[in-house]
């Protein structure tokens, strides 16, 4: 049985609805991801686990107890969660110990307990130097690791972070993600992640939950959602992809911008329009015609980039439309010259929505 | 068990959102509404009825034909102007040399302009009377005395239309230094370097980029400075009463003196509020404009100009301006403290404590005054405090729809000169029904509508500084809103609850404006004391007692200025 519940939740701010019936099951000590653009609900999903606002339809559930429904929830003081915010929101006029300290002293533990847990959160957030220090003294990183600590401290039933990383510059980033996984996996709090950047969800969650316009468009693991999406904005939205738009030509064959594309995998709409999506990287470019009947098509390079690792390619079909690949460094075909793309079967996705 | 109880059992402990905000909204709207509206609103039905009681535009005819009012509000209005030109002229050189220069002594200059910002205006025109009477004046005493002149012979007279502006100017001119100043330091060195690059000389960036971008700013301030000069009432009273003309805030008095005319009071205060609520709007509309703003934040301090040999011609000017506005005023009024006749010369002979002990053991009035003063002062500033509390956390935190309305109210009697708010209170509270006239009540009501919209102005910019999450934060650690508000909120307001406390604290001991309508003797105050001295021309009495109020003014401002020290430790 699952440990936290959303059922049919649904949040309305005047007549926008933000949230639009979520239904969502988190397994105790598993790290969720909620991830989408900005302005998809995620944010607000969080603040309504959280108890920050109250649900206009629908329940939330932890341990098969209600904690939030239609006009009603219990407040955020007595949920036992605890929050890691875009701002850190740590307290200005308290010390890295007393901002750490401050969920405990709530909980009346006794000083010296106080002192001995807050010391060992402190050295594994790699703070103890620090402790006496206030935030305004602290870099953004070791602010981000106060509040870390804050959140952790409490021993919480749910721990939520609303983009903790998006303050932080890029080098920090990818720092403190595989520190929050790793923290993840010596504390094992079920924990909701709220991001809208696709790598942090991969590199930190067990589950990834795409939200998009109020709703949940896809659930499943990291390797589900990038191999295996289901929508046109799944697939999009997580790594880039290129879409295909055209008419089912029956035994798993889709014809497009006057391509026929044979799908390897996927779900195809139920009648006439259906998108195929394949990867960048995923498509083959060559100067001599491939010897396949079908997933063939004659273009010509309009754009090159030399990116070390690799080259970018921008494609123009005959019909106009354009392709992006991503091609060993090898492949050096210059812009302006014929070429030829092979799709393969496999990694064509035939996507009903 | 019945599927009802289970459901109960289940949602235990989940709160409906009980909104306690919204009684006390209604509480504090309506509060607010008594403050503002209903002064306005006795005004206007004042101004439209006679005597008798009846509905009719009688005022309002002698209003536009009466030739003393009309002149009257033609030369407040000259007045205002020529007020604001010659602040700006001397405040805007004066800030660019403080903010930009390297001008000897900057920190200075800096101290001295707050002193000129903290001096009551009524203050220092009486001390201008000291130093430049036709007669008695130091000045024109030394002035005779190096030339060997008649004794009717005099250099300056304050008692004189220029005058007039000059002394209001001095007093005045902070408005225009403190924005300009502000704005200067704002603008980033990057967009002077730019300019630089592309091939202007110093004086060409400063001309075409500095001066443009300071401009908004600057003509905020003299609007703020022609609006301060309209709205007085101690300076013209004093400076313009014995030159023999009235401007419209004296006259409005006038009409309040035997026989007293409230309707035609009313109906020329009308006016008034409305030519400073178009200058508030001026004010804004000059500051809103979007593409004035720096755009960018990571950008360089100030660049400062290196003056060269005009580095002390400079300093001259800016000396000379300040012993005009400060200097010189507070070493008149210390010498009218010390000496029984301010005609002679200073001399250890002549030094005496009399004045001294008349203030503070022999005259009656003034300790009473100086009591109610303190009374009144600390009351409302705590008073206002708390209410611009309340205030700005219901509409910064946006509790609920329309909370937005409650700011409105709080800033709005910004725009209700100090005189036209006498007026409304008395003909609101003089009545059978409300008879607070003549009490300490009807003061402390003017006094917390004058003062509430700086105090709100002052907590609500910190608390939308505060990120709501860092209260968030709190809860979802276990803590309650009573909790919250108590550990974390509070601390984090100390510092600009102190500094609203103070600013509204000394606002209220040199309220003059609409107090001089509200006080009967039991009520007097230390402003309408030395007030009152002045028209007795008991000056030492004066001297004694405004070096007594600047002294607690300094001494509050250094307090608010330490407090951030003092939070941190």
């Amino acid at each position: 049985m699952a440990f936290l519940e959303l059922a049919n939740l649904t949040k309305r701010y005047g007549a926008a609805v933000v949230v639009n019936g979520v239904n969502l099951a988190i397994d105790q000590g598993k790290l969720v991801c909620l991830l989408g653009p900005s302005g998809c609900g995620k944010t607000t999903t969080l603040r309504l686990i959280a108890g920050f606002a109250v649900p206009d339809g629908g329940e939330i559930r932890v341990g098969s107890r209600v904690i939030s429904k239609a006009g009603a929830a219990k407040p955020p003081e007595r949920r036992n969660m605890s929050m890691i915010f875009q701002s850190y929101a740590l307290w200005p006029h308290m010390t890295v110990f007393e901002n750490v300290a401050y969920g405990l002293r709530l909980r009346r533990l006794a000083e010296a307990d106080i002192t001995k847990q807050v010391g060992a959160i402190l050295d594994v957030t790699k703070l103890g130097a620090l402790a006496q220090r206030y935030p305004g003294e602290l870099s953004g990183g070791q602010q981000q690791r106060v509040s870390l600590a804050r959140a952790l401290v409490v021993k919480p039933q749910i721990l939520l972070l609303d983009e903790p990383l998006s303050n932080l510059d890029a080098n920090l980033r990818e720092e403190i993600r595989f520190e929050i996984r790793s923290l993840h996996d010596q504390y094992r709090y079920t924990t909701v992640y709220v991001t809208h950047d696709q790598t942090e969800a991969m590199t930190t969650a067990d589950v990834i939950v795409v939200m998009n316009q109020g709703a949940i468009d896809q659930i499943g693991s990291p390797e589900d959602i990038y191999k295996r999406p289901l929508s046109e904005f799944v697939a999009r939205f997580i790594g880039g992809t290129n879409i295909f738009r055209g008419a089912n030509a029956g035994n798993d064959h889709v014809s497009a911008d006057g391509v026929v594309l044979q799908c390897g995998s996927g779900e195809f709409g139920p009648s006439g329009e259906t998108a195929v999506s394949i990867r960048h990287h995923d498509v083959k470019l060559s100067e001599t015609q491939p010897d396949f009947t079908s997933n063939v098509a004659s273009a010509m390079v309009e754009r090159q980039i030399y990116l070390g690792s690799h080259r970018d390619y921008l494609v123009r079909l005959q019909t106009g439309a354009t392709v992006r690949v991503v091609s060993d460094v090898a492949v050096d075909i210059p812009a302006g010259r014929q070429v030829w793309l092979y799709f393969p079967p496999e990694h064509c996705r035939a996507l009903a929505r | 068990m019945s599927l009802n109880a289970e459901t109960a059992a289940e949602t235990a402990g989940l709160r409906r959102s009980i909104d306690l905000s919204r009684p006390i909204f209604g509480l504090l709207a309506l509060a607010l509404c008594v403050l503002v509206i209903l002064p306005i609103f006795w005004l206007a039905v004042y101004s439209l009825q006679n005597d008798a009681g009846e509905w009719t535009f009688e005022n309002f005819v002698i209003l536009a034909t009466d030739p003393t009012i009309l002149r009257a509000f033609g030369l407040a209005l000259l007045m205002a102007l020529g007020v604001g030109i010659l602040a700006t002229a001397i405040a805007a050189p004066m800030a660019w040399l403080a903010a930009r220069t390297d001008l000897p002594c900057r920190s200075g200059v800096r101290i001295l302009v707050t002193a000129s910002f903290v001096t009551p205006p009524f203050l220092g025109a009486i001390a201008w009377e000291i130093l430049a009477a036709p007669n008695s004046g130091i000045i024109n005493g030394i002035y005779r005395w190096l030339f060997g002149l008649e004794a009717d012979a005099y250099f300056v007279n304050i008692y004189s239309f220029p005058g007039l502006i000059f002394a209001i100017a001095c007093y005045t001119f902070p408005y225009v230094f403190t924005l300009v100043a502000n704005a200067l330091e704002r603008v980033p060195s990057d967009l002077e370097d730019a300019s630089a690059i592309l091939g202007a000389s110093q004086l060409t960036t400063l001309r075409k980029i500095v001066l443009p971008m300071v401009m908004p700013a600057m003509l905020a301030g003299s609007l703020i400075a022609v609006l301060q000069a309209l709205t007085m009432f101690g300076t013209p009273a004093i400076l313009a009463l014995p030159a023999g003309f009235h401007v419209i805030t004296t006259k409005i008095w006038s009409l309040f003196q035997f026989p007293p005319q409230p309707g035609l009071a009313a109906a020329a205060a009308l006016p008034l509020l409305l030519i400073t609520v178009i200058l508030l709007r001026g004010q804004k509309w000059f500051l809103g404009r979007k593409g004035y703003t720096v755009i960018g934040g990571k950008s360089g301090s100030a660049r400062i100009t290196n003056l060269g040999v005009w580095k002390w011609p400079a300093f001259a000017f800016v000396a000379f301006i300040l012993s005009l506005a400060v200097v010189f005023p507070y070493a008149a009024l210390l010498k009218a403290a010390v000496t029984t006749n301010i005609g002679e010369p200073l001399s250890f002979a002549s030094l005496t404590w009399q004045n001294f002990n008349f203030v503070f053991f022999e005259f009656d009035a003034t300790r009473l005054a100086i009591w109610n003063t303190l009374v009144l002062g600390i009351s409302t500033a705590c008073i206002v405090t708390i209410l611009v509390v309340v205030i700005s956390y219901l509409v910064v935190r946006k509790s609920f729809p329309g909370s937005s309305i409650l700011g409105f109210l709080a800033t709005a009697p910004v725009a209700i000169p100090g005189i036209v708010l006498g007026v409304g209170l008395f003909l609101s509270y003089a009545n059978p029904v409300l008879m607070l006239y003549g009490t300490l009540w009807i003061l402390l009501i003017a006094f917390i509508t004058i003062e509430m919209p700086a105090g709100y102005q002052q907590i609500s910019s910190s608390l939308s500084g505060m990120h709501p999450e860092v209260e968030e934060a709190s809860r979802i650690l276990g803590a309650s809103r009573l909790t919250t508000l108590r550990r974390i909120t509070a601390p984090l307001l100390k510092t600009s609850v102190i500094a609203a406390w103070c600013f509204v604290f000394i606002g209220t001991i040199r309220e003059l404006s609409a107090t001089i309508l509200l006080t009967i003797a039991n009520t007097k105050l230390v402003s309408v004391i030395i007030y009152d001295l002045n028209e007795s021309g008991n000056l030492g009495a004066i001297a004694v007692l405004g070096l007594t109020l600047l002294v607690v003014s300094f001494a509050v401002v250094i307090i608010a200025h330490r407090v951030p020290l003092i939070a941190r430790g």
